[in-house]
């Protein structure tokens, strides 16, 4: 549970139009939906947006065996008896915040079907278990992500739930602002950027043939990092960009012999 | 006696003017995965192979010793064609090992260039000049990699005069990549420069080879092996006539046979391919004759034909698929015609004795792991109160007992499988290799279709196994083995039983019928399993890149519908390919062929579950 301020508003290099959607979806009330691949920013986005709404941000990262209790909320036990716990879900509802269901597509479909009455027009939430229904302000707003390149995919979400919302795609920034982002998070010089970015870019041209998934801004940025805590280049792309991506020798290798020819001086 | 002598002068001399130090070699079978993501990581193209090329005959100075030595001048360049970046066998030209290595990184990041000029000295030039803007880091191994190669360059005071001019502008390109606009008119050519590519890589001539009809194009797979063992420079030359007696073969060509060896079957037919191979290895240019006339192997193919009676039932006309030109990047409708086949055997049989304890091992393991969705009650942690559990602590609270404040609440935990399959087994006639003394590998595969099936039925997953093998665009024959409606039983054994190789794999229109039989299936998941034993090929244009691309598109295409694609291969050359079709988490290479039935099964359950 997020508790960024407008004053302090966590950093975000917008890489088109994403932040005048969001806050269209959000004055009029449409739930969104977020696709991209892991480490480009969706979740930074979304804290941005939060802060700079001035809302209290839920985030629920999913899982396979999330339930909708787990949403929704639970009777828990004390000395004196039962009682109703809210869930994330509920507990954003009541107060009119933004909650984020990150890597929705984790979930049970049956458990996604409980934001099916908070999407349409109804904006209702209705709680079984206790016999409330509560209407959501506003200010209340959901957003979900997922990943569409995992081949995990079958999760897919159920085209009923994915409809009823507004939807955007992510990527990996163009290269000249992903070098602005690792100026901005870290302390290394542009070239150095600028060199990160371009083996990074190498990189993603191995998805699906060599890699899995390709190096994300977040791992970019966890090098840049490391380097500007001194650690030799060599050493922190190993550590931050190639062992991250694969478990097989060979391909750290070449990643290896990548880096050094991009990097090495 | 003589001969004793003779040979040990030879090899004395060939030793002494062998520059080379093979115990520093470096293999490129070792370092074929690094070369490969390296040249893709610089920019090299994805769909590329790497392969191992063949030495090209040379001709520069020779040096005396070598002369004496009687050593052609061969050398192995590196090149890229259309389907393949093509690297030496072994690099041992520098004494370290690790300057070995240093070279074949530094020919691929040359390779990963496209072409910059007609010249051959302009273009490695330029290639080196952008390479080492591109990747600073490359500069430190062109240093080193230079300053060993300038070693082994001739001295400029002992070359002739002729050929002074040449050496020259090589050391100057060498030292200042782009300050050589031409080469110097001489009749020696350069010595070889082992740091930039192939001088005149083989021509992609198209238009040669739009004049290779099908008719000539019937190789066997394992005739097409021999051919990759050294990807040789094609040169046309004449087709003996052979009406002319076998004595007026002029008698110099028996001496000179690695001129033209006979490769055309209609003349002699030799069927052991690896003979073949070994008269390739030591060929310089093979020399192929096109042959219009169809070849024995034409016509045995066509023997090899079942007579109507005996083939399968076909169950429909066929359905039109489209499949993917990668020349043309465009995906041509309706190319190839799949029609369904059903074995006509009546039998009922029973599952073959050797498989009955594997398969009912399996059964009770599968049994075991198909979940069921239930209630797991005193747990520490859950969705809802365990209302058992709470009286029962409230009840103890109350006579005074308070040990058990914990496990009070209930989970339903997940676990329902919802999920279709489609196995696609190849059954091409390259299944008809024998992998030992008792089986060949169609009975491998048959064992495997037995055991997946009685390890399905145990799950109780809907299942459906399909078999296909194609002989051109048409037909695409798919052998339906067992539908995902049909219950596992005799019939469908007796349909496994009477699987057999025959004709050839066109993979992607395969892919593509199983997709949509699969995309009918109502379920959660659905994983289509392909089971092969070598690269997609057919008789037309089906084989190398376009093949693989054409399998790539249709895979794509299964992904995008939200299948899961998997394919099993016991082809050992797998890796070399199968990462580019399918990704390297998404397939697996059973290494022994034998294992294949018992791996299948456990295979499909670390998949689902």
């Amino acid at each position: 549970m997020s508790t960024d301020t407008q004053d302090n508003l966590p950093f975000y290099q917008p890489q088109s139009n994403e932040v005048e959607l969001f806050e269209h979806a959000y004055n009029n009330q449409l739930p969104l939906l977020i696709k991209g691949p892991t480490g480009c920013g969706k979740t930074r986005f979304i804290r941005h947006m939060a802060a700079k709404l001035g809302r209290k941000l839920y985030t629920v990262a999913c899982h396979d065996d999330l339930t909708a209790a787990d949403l929704v909320g639970r009777h828990l036990i004390n000395e004196k008896g039962t009682y109703w716990c809210d869930g994330p879900l509920t507990r954003a509802v009541r107060e009119g915040a933004i909650c984020y269901l990150d890597e929705v597509v984790e979930a049970r479909k049956d458990t996604t079907v409980v934001l099916h009455p908070l999407t349409d027009d109804r904006r209702i939430l209705p709680i079984e278990r206790t016999g409330e229904t509560l209407e959501a302000p506003d200010e209340f707003m959901l957003v979900v992500s997922y990943n569409p390149g995992y081949q995990n995919l079958l999760k897919g979400m159920k085209p009923s739930t994915r409809q009823r919302f507004s939807a955007m795609s992510f990527d990996f920034p163009d290269s000249a602002t992903e070098v602005y982002v690792l100026l901005a998070e870290s302390d290394i010089d542009k070239d150095m950027a600028q060199k990160l970015v371009n083996l990074a870019n190498s990189m993603r041209a191995l998805k699906d043939h060599d890699l899995e998934e390709a190096a994300s801004t977040r791992l970019l940025i966890y090098t840049a990092t490391l380097i500007s805590s001194g650690m030799s280049v060599t050493d922190a792309c190993r550590a931050a960009l190639v062992e991250p991506l694969t478990d097989d020798k060979e391909t750290i290798d070449a990643l290896m012999q990548v880096v050094e020819a991009m990097l090495g001086s | 006696m003589e001969e004793q002598v003779g040979s040990i002068w030879h090899n004395f001399i060939t030793n002494l003017a062998d520059k080379n130090y093979p115990e520093a070699q470096v293999k490129l079978k070792d370092i074929k995965k690094t070369i490969g993501i390296f040249f893709r990581a610089l920019g090299g193209d994805g769909n590329l192979v790497v392969v191992q090329t063949d030495a090209s005959e040379y001709k520069s100075e020779r040096s005396l010793l070598r002369r004496i030595a009687r050593n052609t001048e061969k050398y192995e360049f590196t090149w890229v064609d259309e389907n393949s970046l093509r690297l030496p066998e072994v690099i041992d030209c520098f004494a370290q090992p690790s300057l070995n290595k240093d070279l074949y990184l530094w020919l691929a990041a040359l390779a990963s260039v496209d072409k910059q000029d007609d010249s051959w000295i302009v273009d490695n030039q330029l290639r080196t000049q952008i390479v080492l803007d591109a990747f600073p880091g490359l500069k430190a191994i062109y240093a080193r990699l230079l300053s060993a190669h300038i070693e082994q360059r001739p001295n400029l005071d002992k070359i002739s005069k002729s050929e002074l001019p040449v050496e020259k502008a090589v050391l100057d390109a060498l030292n200042n990549p782009g300050s050589v606009k031409q080469l110097p008119n001489s009749k020696y050519m350069p010595r070889p420069v082992v740091l930039w590519l192939h001088p005149n890589p083989p021509e992609l001539a198209n238009s040669n080879i739009k004049d290779y009809g099908d008719s000539d194009n019937t190789r066997t797979d394992k005739q097409k092996d021999a051919t990759e063992i050294g990807k040789k420079q094609a040169k046309r030359v004449e087709t003996p006539e052979h009406d002319r007696g076998l004595i007026t073969v002029r008698m110099e060509n028996i001496f000179t046979w690695g001129e033209f060896a006979n490769m055309d079957r209609s003349v002699d037919d030799d069927e052991d391919p690896d003979n073949a191979k070994d008269v390739a290895k030591d060929m310089d240019e093979m020399a192929i004759a096109r042959n219009q006339r169809a070849s024995k192997t034409q016509i045995k193919f066509d023997l090899d034909l079942p007579a109507e009676s005996l083939d399968d039932e076909v169950l429909d006309d066929g359905v039109l698929l489209p499949e993917w030109d990668w020349k043309q990047q465009i995906l041509v409708e309706d190319k190839c015609r799949v029609v369904s086949m059903i074995s006509s055997d009546k039998d009922n049989a029973e599952l073959p004795e050797h498989l009955k304890a594997t398969a009912k091992k399996l059964r009770n393991q599968f049994q075991a792991i198909t979940p069921a969705r239930t209630w797991h009650y005193k747990q520490t942690d859950g969705q809802d109160i365990d209302l058992d559990a709470y009286l029962k602590y409230k009840a103890d609270l109350l006579a005074g007992h308070n040990d058990n404040s914990e496990n009070l609440y209930k989970e339903l935990n997940s676990g329902a499988r919802d999920l279709s399959c489609l196995l696609l087994a190849d059954l091409s006639l390259s299944t008809d290799t024998w992998v030992n003394n008792d089986s060949r590998v169609i009975d491998v595969i048959q064992d495997s279709l037995y055991l997946f099936a009685e390890s399905l039925n145990a799950t109780g997953d809907r299942f459906g196994m399909y078999g296909f093998s194609s002989r051109k665009t048409n037909p695409i024959r798919i052998h339906t083995l067992k539908g995902f409606d049909e219950q596992y039983g005799k019939n469908i054994r007796t349909r496994i039983a009477s699987i057999k190789p025959g004709y050839y794999t066109r993979m992607g229109a395969g892919i593509r019928h199983a997709t949509n039989l699969l995309k009918e299936q109502v379920a959660t998941q659905q994983l289509l399993l392909i089971l092969t034993d070598g690269k997609p090929n057919d008789l037309d244009m089906y084989e190398g890149r376009y093949g693989l691309e054409d399998t790539k598109q249709a895979i794509l295409a299964a992904r995008e519908l939200g299948l899961k694609v998997f394919c099993v291969t016991i082809d050992e050359k797998a890796n070399d390919y199968l990462p580019n079709l399918f990704g390297s988490n998404n397939y697996a290479l059973i290494k022994k062929i034998t294992d294949l039935p018992k791996s299948l099964p456990t295979l499909y359950a670390r998949l689902t579950l």
